[in-house]
């Protein structure tokens, strides 16, 4: 039995082996986080710990320059309509 | 002129003040009108000339301000100058209504009264024209057309209000028609400045010889308006709308009392032309007006008779008017301007009555003088009861009314302080609003339950019983457990967290067809429990009830057809595919038959040297002890897994352990027939295989690094996935599994990555690994402290020799897992020591002893030098670093009971600094708090007794 091929029959269960992992999360309006992931659902709703968010403020005035704000969250509900993609973070 | 309007609207009775001019003398309330809307009398006559120069242009039926025209021009009768005459009250009635008798006035001396107290009041205007014009249009329109008054009104009402004169003068002459008005204004405008000229100069002289009274006049007044304001505002805006009306038909009267005034003075230039000056809207003229009320109540029954006369007078007058006009002074043309007939005299009878009444309160606490003052030769208009009503102006009216005489009542009632009558208003108010608000409360209760008893005795009993059988069986599940999963585990959690153990399923179940969810335990409230206790005896009933349909079912019918249109219950969620092979649990060899065979590894025996001898010894014994020793014969070097793999196997893993979770609920009852037990312990031990072999313990030790197990705790979710896997293990697996770990300690991410720890800054690493250790002290610790806890010493002997023998013991002892597993494991032979005295049968062999003795003295020649360096970096000072210290000087003193005396020195010397450091510093208390202090102590006398010693032993 390929254990990588094993339970994975749709998108989303790649998504499930994420749970209780450190995600990636990129969502609409130049934001990124990552966080632990506890929970998502179909509309990839997510619920995430320890969340540090990165938003991008473009600033179209001074030509186009990119500020970077960022906070922490310890837990947080991400509304599944503004997420663009979940990754593993990247490992180092 | 807004500036003006905004002071008007202040003044109480401003609008009746100026509704009595008009009737006194309808010429000089256009003088008054047109003075208040700012027009000096030469500003009139440029009006004019401008109203001309537009009729002009405008003349072939093009509309004037025709956004607010309100094509009344069209209703109009047009053309023939006879109207005038009619207007001019040269025909006798025109409407049905005309009663003369109402414009009448007082002849000469009521006249020349009148025009005294118009000179007397110079002052800027501060009354807005409103009820008392709104008579004179309506009897306007009323001659022009015949018509009722109301079609006037709401057309006039409809009317875009206006204020300012230069447009609006225009807009009102819609009603006539164009030439009609443009032939007078050519006229006018010749006319008038003639007239402007002499009024001045009448005006100068009686400006001056007044204005002593004025002066004191206007003391007055300032007093009685801080009064009014505050009566005024509430009427506002009701009296904003009616002045809009008013201004208009004041307008239009204005036009009329213009062409009357040319005639005049075409026949009689000797006679002065009426006051067309602002004289006449001072503050103080509304005074007079105020007090000429009073005095009219008084002289109506007179004036009533007085005015009749001059009623038929004027009609003679009228009729012989070329003739008459040489001796009618001006001041009878205010008489004669008032053709508006009965409708106007309504309005200003409706209009004083409330004037009247509002007024004879108010001055009451006026002196006598001040009224006196004014009341010298004041008109008087009577007042006549007997005109028909106006329904309009009636209701508009009788809201004043209501209004004022609201307001006065608090004003009387406010004898006292101001402050305290409206605390006492606003509690009043208040009381009042909290009981209404009640009533309307209770109110609709009743009519809600008065709504609903409609319904009453709709459904029998059993109609609802029926009702709620069909909603209970809604509520019945197959699995009532698992369909209230969520508040089964919440309130499992929540008992145990309050100390409360009873039942561990809130579910009602049926036999093994069913049950109810109850869903987390009610605290308090006594209405709920009740519900449910009710619930659960009706659906007693109701699944008792099918059970004995069921039965008599069975016993009647037909077998065969018995479940033809489907299975009502059963447990199909059972049927898991049959298992192909189904092997005996028992007679399976608990572990992999590589490992049955119990040579000594070669890769460790490579190892085995120097010191490390006994270490291995023991080792190989421990192993031994396990029967776990790894085979190298088919040993298959592999990658060790990705972490993508791990994961996978994880939720593998979690699915199974599930499932296994689930079956243990459903575990059957032991009194159940025996194929069913059978048939789940078969699924059970099913399950825990699968797991076994996805936990991966039997592969080989040195198939990869870090092994396929380690790897699946590499990860936060295996951590805390171990406790509920090794529930499941029977304790050989279990040992198996520890000895694995234990062999592959270091490879732990949580030994390898613990110098991470060690970094001063908060990076995301730290944090991480902080929490991957957090995990596996609290999960796998946990999931493996039972099985040491049953460990023999010979066991733990063994685990120790493996643990030296295969990890870097010195690194391992400078973590926290590290350290939490020394310690644990000689605890475990600490008591084990204890219980030796009074459990016989728990004497270890002496070979154990002695082999155990040789393992604490390996390790503790290993950590000797390093015993200092055990303690956790310094990252935070007070509590949180002595807390951090805590586990150490545990393992210190879990070190120091097993030592002998040689070791205590060793001991002792090592720590001897460290020990110094805390007691001085907890003793000084260098910027400590209490609770610093004292967990210093605490951590220092932790080890100090272990040797015998105390800290307060030690002289600083």
């Amino acid at each position: 039995m390929d254990p990588l091929s094993s339970g994975i029959q749709e998108p989303f269960d790649l998504i499930r082996l994420s749970l209780s992992e450190r995600v990636f999360v990129k969502l609409r309006g130049d934001r990124e986080m990552t966080g632990i992931l506890h929970a998502y659902d179909g509309h990839m709703n997510l619920i995430l710990s320890d969340v540090e968010e990165t938003i991008m403020i473009v600033d179209e005035g001074a030509a186009g320059t990119v500020s970077v704000a960022k906070r922490k969250m310890d837990m947080l509900f991400v509304r599944g309509d503004g997420v663009i993609l979940v990754s593993p973070p990247s490992r180092t | 002129m807004s500036a003006v309007h905004g002071r008007v609207t202040q003044v109480t009775s401003g609008h009746n003040n100026c509704h009595q001019i008009s009737r006194l003398a309808p010429s000089s309330s256009n003088a008054l009108m047109s003075g208040f809307f700012g027009f000096d009398q030469p500003d009139l006559e440029k009006d004019k000339l401008k109203f001309a120069a537009r009729n002009l242009q405008s003349n072939d039926g093009v509309l004037w301000g025709a956004e607010t025209y309100d094509g009344l021009g069209d209703t109009l009768q047009e053309g023939g100058d006879e109207l005038n005459d009619e207007t001019f009250g040269d025909i006798g009635p025109v409407d049905k209504d005309f009663d003369f008798s109402n414009p009448k006035l007082p002849e000469t001396e009521n006249v020349q009264s009148y025009r005294q107290t118009v000179n007397q009041s110079p002052l800027p205007p501060q009354k807005a024209p409103t009820a008392s014009s709104a008579a004179p249009l309506i009897s306007l329109e009323s001659i022009w057309d015949d018509k009722s008054p109301f079609s006037f009104r709401l057309n006039g009402a409809a009317r875009a209000p206006s204020r300012d004169p230069a447009t609006s003068t225009p807009r009102q002459s819609g009603i006539r028609t164009l030439q009609e008005i443009e032939a007078e204004m050519r006229a006018a405008a010749e006319q008038s400045r003639e007239a402007a000229a002499l009024q001045q100069r009448q005006q100068q002289l009686l400006l001056q010889q007044q204005q002593q009274q004025r002066e004191e006049e206007d003391r007055y007044f300032r007093q009685r308006q801080q009064e009014q304001q505050e009566q005024e505002q509430e009427f506002q805006r009701q009296r904003l709308l009616y002045q809009h009306e008013q201004q208009q038909l004041q307008q239009l009267q204005r036009l009329q009392q213009q062409q009357l005034l040319q005639q005049r003075e075409q026949q009689q230039h000797r006679t002065p032309p009426p006051r067309m000056l602002p004289v006449s809207q001072s503050p103080r003229f509304l005074e007079h007006q105020r007090q000429i009320l009073l005095l009219q109540q008084q002289q109506e029954q007179q004036q009533l008779v007085r005015l009749q006369q001059l009623e038929e007078q004027l009609r003679v007058e009228e009729l012989e008017r070329q003739l008459r006009a040489q001796q009618i002074s001006s001041q009878n043309l205010y008489e004669r301007q008032q053709p508006s007939g009965p409708t106007l005299a309504e309005m200003e009878a409706r209009h004083q009555q409330q004037l009247l009444q509002q007024q004879q309160m108010r001055q009451r606490s006026q002196s006598p003088a001040a009224r006196n003052g004014h009341h010298n030769g004041q008109h008087n208009v009577p007042l006549q009861d007997n005109m028909p009503y106006l329904p309009q102006s009636i209701q508009l009216q009788q809201r004043l009314l209501n209004e004022i005489a609201q307001v006065d009542f608090f004003r009387d009632m406010q004898g006292l302080s101001q402050a305290d009558q409206e605390a006492l208003r606003m509690e009043a108010m208040r009381k009042i609003l909290e009981t209404e608000k009640m009533e309307e409360k209770r109110r609709r209760k009743a009519a809600k339950i008065a709504h609903m008893s409609r319904y009453n005795d709709l459904m029998t009993q059993s109609d609802k019983d029926f009702i709620t059988r069909i909603q209970v069986s809604q509520l019945v599940s197959q699995d009532p457990y698992a369909d209230d999963f969520y508040a089964q585990v919440y309130s499992a959690i929540a008992r145990s967290r309050m100390g409360l153990g009873g039942e561990d399923e809130r579910v009602l179940k049926f036999g093994s067809s069913g049950g109810v969810g109850l869903g987390a335990p009610i605290k308090g409230g006594n209405r709920r429990p009740n519900a449910m206790q009710r619930m659960q005896q009706q659906v007693e009933r109701i699944v008792s009830n099918a059970r004995k349909r069921e039965e008599e079912k069975g016993l009647h019918a037909v077998h065969s057809l018995q479940g033809a249109l489907g299975k009502t219950s059963g447990r199909s969620y059972k049927a898991s595919p049959r298992q192909l092979l189904q092997v005996d649990p028992n007679s399976a060899p608990t572990s992999s038959p590589t490992l049955s065979n119990a040579q000594p590894h070669p890769h460790i025996s490579k190892q085995d040297t120097g010191p490390h001898d006994a270490a291995a010894q023991a080792a190989k014994l421990g192993r031994e002890a396990l029967g776990t020793a790894a085979d190298t014969a088919d040993l298959v070097r592999r990658d060790p897994l990705t972490h993508r793999e791990v994961l996978v196997t994880l939720e593998t893993l979690y699915d199974l352990v599930m499932s296994i979770e689930q079956m243990k609920h459903d575990e059957p009852l032991p009194e159940e027939q025996g194929e069913e037990v059978e048939q789940w312990h078969q699924q059970f031990n099913a399950l825990v295989e699968q797991i076994w072999a996805k936990l991966q313990v039997m592969t080989p030790l040195e198939t990869s690094n870090p092994h396929p197990f380690i790897s699946l705790l590499s990860v936060a979710k295996g951590k805390k996935l171990l406790p509920r896997v090794t529930r499941n293990l029977d304790s050989q697996r279990m040992f198996t599994l520890l000895t694995l770990l234990i062999a592959h300690f270091s490879q732990l991410d949580v030994i390898a990555d613990a110098p991470l720890l060690e970094t001063p800054e908060d990076t995301p690493g730290r944090d991480d690994v902080d929490r991957q250790t957090q995990a596996f002290l609290s999960s796998v610790m946990q999931s493996i402290l039972p099985t040491i806890v049953k460990g023999e010493l010979r066991l733990v002997a063994g685990l120790l020799g493996l643990l030296i023998d295969r990890n870097d013991t010195v690194a391992i002892a400078r973590t926290k897992p590290g350290v939490a597993l020394l310690t644990l494991l000689l605890t475990r032979v600490e008591l084990i020591k204890q219980a030796m005295p009074e459990d016989n049968a728990s004497i270890p062999s002496p070979e154990d002893a002695e082999h155990w003795q040789q393992m604490f003295d390996h390790l503790f020649d290993l950590l000797t030098p390093h015993f200092s360096r055990l303690f956790p970096t310094r990252l935070a000072s007070g509590e949180a670093a002595e807390s951090q210290d805590q586990p150490v000087w545990q393992f210190l003193a879990a070190l120091a009971l097993h030592a002998t005396t040689q070791q205590h020195q060793v001991l002792v010397t090592s720590l001897r600094e460290k020990v110094l450091e805390n007691v001085v510093s907890a003793k000084k208390g260098w910027g400590m708090s209490e609770e610093e202090r004292e967990a210093k102590l605490a951590n220092v006398d932790l080890f100090l007794h272990a040797l015998g010693l105390e800290s307060s032993q030690i002289a600083v």
